[in-house]
């Protein structure tokens, strides 16, 4: 297909920003979907720094009562619908054709399709959020709060198209990349030779195509609720809501890991010289783990009286397993490696501590008797954003460390990330860390402001500084690109000596990904690119380079 | 109180086991890089192995024998959380409302609200050492009844009535709080438990349930 006949026949792509916008090129269509994105965790991440000033000293009103549950509405929905879910579903559509072989991804307009519809969603959602009664019911929208009765603004009802709007988006998103990783590998592109993010696409893919739709029924309801109000007074409609709520909510948490967990999986085996560990013993377990994840919702509702509690419990502790068996991979690729040590690798070993804080502090949420003590209070506060933002924020940090030099053809300034890392690792745990004994002090979720008699002072002021650094950690990456782009060093094909096929391509990659100058090799394992130098170099059969 | 009891019982296992897994990663990372380290050091290449068939499957059968441990400790917990509870010494109703609480003592004319928005919280009287059988439900939105000390909280529903019973071992003064957003003034919602000498609760009760009541009875108010 890169032959000059073909290449006169093609129809002219339309250049500049109306070829951006109209774009059929995967690779653009996940730039735009990533940049949206992280344009949304900006602002998202400002309300969330608000929210922190005036919890940092007690009885301070910066926010009215009012303000402050529209912030923490906004900082939710936004995080989960417009940024970090976008993340993984962008980096997917990005990565999965260069990775499997494929020249394109499959259904491009729907795959744009699906961009458009995420910031149609974005918009919507802002749009609310600056209405004077704009949506302040959480990102759970739980009735009969979200209803007309209650919520009768205009900011809800833009709220509700929004979060429909965005998730139909990752619906159409999640679609072609699973098309593409399904149908479109190149040859000896064996499902059993997919690189381990490309795995983790496969299953955050079903678990959206499997859940997203659960939301889309509850907006639903919520739209019904706001044409006839009389709706949501009875129990079963506001129980039918909480359950259609968490068969997505649940997912939707692992639709914003799997995707990160890969990432660091490709960082880590790559800097540790070693081909990852374990590979079918962890996609074996990456199906265990989305299977299972579809059944565990109804921890999130032990605290309604209403859930089979011992049923859930069960579900939720066995993720134990599955969660258990991805650290082995993890643990056993580093060990016994030749480390190196790069910002990517720097974000994807931090990760592994920090989402395990998390990961165990969920476990322990999922005995019922835990969970009425600490569910809604700063403790799950702490356990959400452990695995959010310690983990997949750090994860999506480690891909964008790798990976940038692909996409753009010039490297990130290395100085300046470990700035920008110190200053995370600062953060995050400043931030996060006290939240959980503010939890077990009983500091309620969603609480406006305290009194300074309440004990929460200190450790509240401890956790705003936290979020402080993180805020100058975002500013620290602002600059690390800025300084990048000014030097532009050029990365070449393959600047780490990576294992997949997308090391074997130019940077950024041409339009579409492999020609006659970039071809796609023999694929014999899932580490093509590393088999590829391995053969060149017959002195050392069979050695990872490190 | 069976809640606080459990959970005194079940965080700190759990918490001990996840301290200790996490431990145990901390020390395979730290290990993982002083290899590395004496194998540059040594011009050693990165070990070739992919997989290591009989440490995985113990590893998995730790795994699985742990999550059994925690499911059983889970299930054994919940059932001590909710025992069949045969005659409560008091019931008292509870709804929540945005945005304060109201407390109706069954077979009784006493209820009692407050002015949560004016800073007066509610107080909820109850016998110390006697069993209180909570029916929790919500006039409008959800509310949740969280009292710290109880390490425990339940969601109030519109049309539904939730059930727990709960006992306060001493007689002592606890806030609690409102666990679930519902609206403006949710932060507003408190409310105040105190446990008084089971004669006295009697005697306040029979007074028909005033704040001077509770003072007659020997009880210092707030």
């Amino acid at each position: 297909m890169s032959t000059g006949t073909a290449a006169a026949a093609a129809p002219r792509e339309p250049v500049g920003l109306i070829g951006w916008l109209m774009t059929t090129d995967h690779k653009r269509i996940g730039i735009l979907t990533l940049a949206t994105g992280f344009v949304m965790f900006l602002f998202d991440g400002v309300l969330g720094l608000t929210m922190r000033a005036q919890l940092a000293r007690p009885g301070q009103h910066i926010l009215n009562t009012q303000q402050y549950n529209l912030f923490v509405t906004m900082h939710g929905t936004g995080m989960i619908a417009v940024s970090i879910t976008p993340f993984a579903l962008g980096l997917g559509v990005y990565l999965v054709p260069l990775q499997v072989g494929a020249p394109r991804i499959a259904a491009p307009r729907v795959t744009l399709l699906g961009y458009w519809l995420g910031v149609a969603g974005a918009l919507l959602l802002v749009w609310g959020f600056l209405t004077p009664d704009g949506a302040a019911a959480g990102w759970w929208g739980y009735t009969p709060l979200s209803t007309t009765t209650y919520s009768p603004g205009a900011g809800m009802a833009l709220w509700i198209a929004g979060v429909f709007l965005a998730a139909s988006g990752m619906i159409c998103q999640g679609a072609t990349v699973l098309w593409t990783l399904l149908r479109m590998r190149a040859p000896g592109m064996t499902m059993l030779r997919m690189p381990v993010f490309s795995w983790t696409m496969v299953v955050t893919c079903l678990m959206t195509l499997a859940s997203f739709p659960a939301l889309l029924t509850a907006m639903g309801v919520l739209t019904a609720s706001r044409l006839d109000p009389g709706l949501l007074t009875g129990n079963a409609w506001n129980l039918a809501y909480e359950n259609l709520f968490w068969f997505y909510g649940h997912p939707v948490v692992y639709v914003m890991f799997f995707p990160f967990v890969g990432a660091v999986a490709e960082v880590i085996a790559v800097f540790s010289g070693r081909r990852f560990f374990n590979y079918t013993g962890t996609v074996f377990a990456l199906l265990v783990f989305a299977a299972l994840s579809m059944a565990v919702w109804g921890h999130h509702m032990f605290i309604s009286g209403q859930e089979s509690n011992d049923y859930f419990s069960l579900t939720s502790i066995l993720l134990v397993i599955p969660a258990g068996m991805e650290y082995f991979g993890l643990a056993g690729t580093l060990f016994g490696g030749r480390l190196r040590y790069p910002v990517a690798m720097l974000f994807a070993l931090a990760f592994i501590p920090q989402f395990l804080i998390g990961g165990l502090s969920g476990i322990m949420l999922g005995t019922p008797s835990v969970d009425y003590a600490v569910n809604n209070s700063y403790f799950v506060v702490a356990h959400f954003h452990y695995t959010l933002f310690a983990g997949s924020v750090f994860g999506f940090f480690a891909g964008v460390y790798f990976w940038w030099p692909k996409a753009t053809g010039y490297l990130l300034d290395e100085r300046a990330g470990r700035v920008h890392f110190v200053l995370m690792v600062i953060g995050a745990n400043l931030t996060y860390l006290p939240m959980f004994f503010l939890g077990l002090k009983g500091m309620p979720r969603w609480m406006q402001t305290y009194p300074a008699s309440s004990g929460f002072s200190t450790l509240s002021l401890v956790s705003s500084i936290g979020a402080g650094f993180i805020g100058l950690a975002v500013i620290t990456f602002g600059y690390t690109v800025y300084v990048s782009s000014r030097a532009r060093k050029p990365a070449g094909p393959d600047p780490w000596g990576g294992y997949s096929l997308e090391w074997l391509t130019s940077s950024p990659p041409p339009r579409f990904n492999y020609n006659g100058q970039y071809p796609i090799p023999v694929i014999r394992s899932f580490t093509p690119a590393l088999d590829l130098r391995q053969r060149r170099r017959p002195d050392q059969p069979g050695r990872a380079e490190g | 109180m069976p809640f606080r009891q459990v959970f005194g019982q079940v965080f700190p296992l759990e918490l001990a086991i996840a301290l200790t897994v996490f431990a145990l990663v901390l020390a395979v990372m730290a290990a993982a890089v002083l290899v590395s380290w004496r194998k540059r050091r040594r011009g050693e290449p990165a070990a070739l192995r992919e997989h290591w068939h009989v440490v995985e499957g113990a590893y998995a059968a730790a795994l699985l024998g742990t999550a059994v441990f925690l499911i059983v400790t889970s299930f054994s917990a919940n059932s001590r959380d909710f025992p069949r509870d045969p005659k409560p010494a008091v019931t008292v109703d509870v709804t929540g409302y945005e945005w304060c609480w109201k407390f109706h003592y069954a077979g009784s004319a006493v209820t009692v609200t407050g002015a949560c928005l004016q800073g007066r919280p509610p107080v909820l009287v109850v016998p110390a050492g006697e069993s209180v059988r909570v029916e929790l439900t919500s006039a409008d939105v959800l509310h949740a009844f969280w009292v710290p000390y109880l390490d425990f909280k339940m969601d109030a529903f519109p049309g539904h009535v939730n059930t727990f019973t709960v006992t306060f071992p001493h007689a002592g003064r606890w806030i609690g709080r409102c666990a679930q957003l519902c609206g403006l003034y949710h932060t507003s919602m408190d409310f105040w438990v105190q446990a008084v000498a089971p004669s006295a609760f009697r005697g306040w009760l029979a007074a028909g349930g005033s704040a001077a009541g509770l003072t007659a009875a020997g009880v210092h108010g707030r």
